[in-house]
């Protein structure tokens, strides 16, 4: 009777131990940056992100990154000046990396900390607040990460001699689909 | 003051302002410096490892050991791309390569294998050592190269951000020398109304005559820096700068077209004439010229 509960229990409980660890895709982002001026106000969109997420023993690790370059604000120049102020042509990517519980996905409001490499430079972003809502078995996140230029390094571009905001708050939308 | 006198202060002048405007294109270059720890595999510091670093492009070479806790500091080095090569007693040589950005200071931790564990004794250096790269080498954790992006738009390119360094110093430039401008040419305008008609003031036709000169000079300067500034391949203009470089295909034969009808026109009224023939069109040509320029100027700086 011993050997067969032992049997049963390796059975059941062997395969759910070395089960592939639950992976999450990027299937849907929209990420937007705004940049204030005294005489504009700019956003620029970028829906060229990627991302994963690896869980393994309750703790999943997530990589989004985006190319600086995806960025449009309705304007090729300024485009091309922001490329250029945030060193992407060195630094071509965006990089956001964040470890979250498994247990997360449950939860309507999930505080991250964010590390991110941008122009050269890392920056943490402690307990971003980030909305999440559940579509079926995707996720859809939303939140804002209060980004500075200085968090970066960034000189802040001028425009007729007038420098932008300090603050480049980016909002963020995106949809996670389980793997 | 006779109107030669006239037109050497002017001249004088304008190559004054010339220099203090573009003196930056000559400024100095920030350094860029560069730091990081050596560790062995295990991840115990390498004290005395011998730090070399190359630049690519120069073949400038500096070298630097590692203190006891293994760190290591090269500082006022030219931005560039280098090639940064590890030695040290007991392991394999290590050799990356790292971009540093002027007025930026890069980090690159290396890594050694002992020497056994390396026979080629030369293993370039795992994308995750790198400034930029993936900071770990965790199981579960992604890397960029999990998520598919093309090689092409995850390097850095030194040359591309020096391009585009250029491209932003000459349009700022452009900028200034554009907003420098505005103000003869609107002095330019302002005392038109006593320059022809039925004025017969010559001071007053040679002080519009002076400052529409003045006006001219400055904004082919403008116009040089952006004409030579570098193009970025690739990019689809779009937004208020295609207004802005529309309005460039006016203003720009204007610029040429008005001084030529003024001096025909200048040259009538010297003679006691009245402005006739195509010279007559000297006015309206400058304020069209003078429009197109002004909503030009407006297209990049408000938003519409």
């Amino acid at each position: 009777m011993n050997k067969k509960a032992l049997l049963a229990v390796c059975f059941l409980v062997l395969p759910a131990l070395a089960a592939p660890d639950q992976q999450w895709v990027l299937a849907q982002s929209t990420l937007t940056y705004f940049v204030s001026h005294p005489l504009h106000h700019v956003e620029g969109v970028s829906h060229a992100a990627r991302g994963k997420g690896i869980c393994h023993e309750g703790q999943c690790d997530f990589l989004i990154a985006v190319p600086v370059k995806t960025f449009d604000s309705g304007d090729s120049n300024r485009d091309i000046h922001t490329v250029q102020v945030t060193r992407a042509g060195e630094f071509p990517m965006v990089e956001v990396r964040t470890k979250l519980p498994e247990t997360a996905g449950n939860s309507s409001t999930i505080h991250a900390d964010l590390q991110i490499q941008f122009a050269g430079q890392t920056a943490q972003f402690p307990q971003v607040e980030f909305q999440l809502t559940k579509q079926g078995n995707d996720i859809h996140l939303t939140g804002t990460i209060p980004c500075k230029l200085t968090d970066f390094k960034i000189e802040p571009p001028t425009l007729l001699s007038l420098p932008v905001k300090n603050d480049i708050p980016v909002k963020v939308e995106m949809t996670w689909h389980p793997q | 003051m006779n109107v030669k006198g006239v037109k050497f202060a002017v001249l004088t002048g304008i190559l004054l302002l010339v220099f203090a405007v573009t003196d930056p294109l000559h400024a100095q270059t920030p350094s860029a410096s560069l730091s990081g720890v050596i560790t062995s595999s295990a991840g115990s510091a390498v004290p005395n490892a011998k730090v070399s670093i190359k630049n690519q492009v120069t073949g400038q070479s500096t070298e630097v050991q590692t203190d006891s806790n293994g760190k290591y500091r090269l500082q006022s080095l030219p931005p560039g791309e280098y090639g940064v090569s590890v030695t040290a007693d007991g392991f394999a040589q290590k050799t990356a390569t790292v971009t540093l950005s002027a007025g930026g200071e890069q980090k690159a931790d290396l890594a050694l294998t002992n020497s056994e564990a390396s026979p080629s004794g030369n293993q370039a250096a795992p994308s995750n050592n790198l400034p930029n790269a993936p900071s770990s080498t965790s199981k579960t954790e992604p890397s960029l190269n999990d998520l598919g992006f093309p090689a092409s738009e995850t390097q850095g390119n030194a040359k591309q951000q020096a391009l585009l360094d250029k491209r932003t110093h000459m349009l700022k430039i452009h900028q200034r020398m554009g907003l420098i401008t505005t103000a003869p040419l609107i002095a330019t305008i302002i005392i038109s109304a006593n320059a022809g008609g039925k004025s017969t003031s010559s001071t007053d036709r040679t002080a519009h005559m002076v400052l529409g000169a003045v006006s001219g000079d400055l904004y082919f300067i403008t116009a040089y820096y952006a004409l030579r500034a570098p193009r970025v391949p690739g990019t689809k203009t779009k937004g208020p700068i295609r207004f802005h470089k529309a309005m460039a295909w006016i203003h720009g034969p204007g610029m040429i077209l008005t001084p030529i009808l003024g001096a025909i026109a200048y040259d009538q009224k010297s003679k006691g004439e009245k402005v006739h023939g195509i010279a007559s069109a000297h006015g309206p040509v400058a304020i069209v010229t003078a429009g197109a320029f002004g909503a030009a100027l407006l297209s990049v700086s408000m938003k519409f």
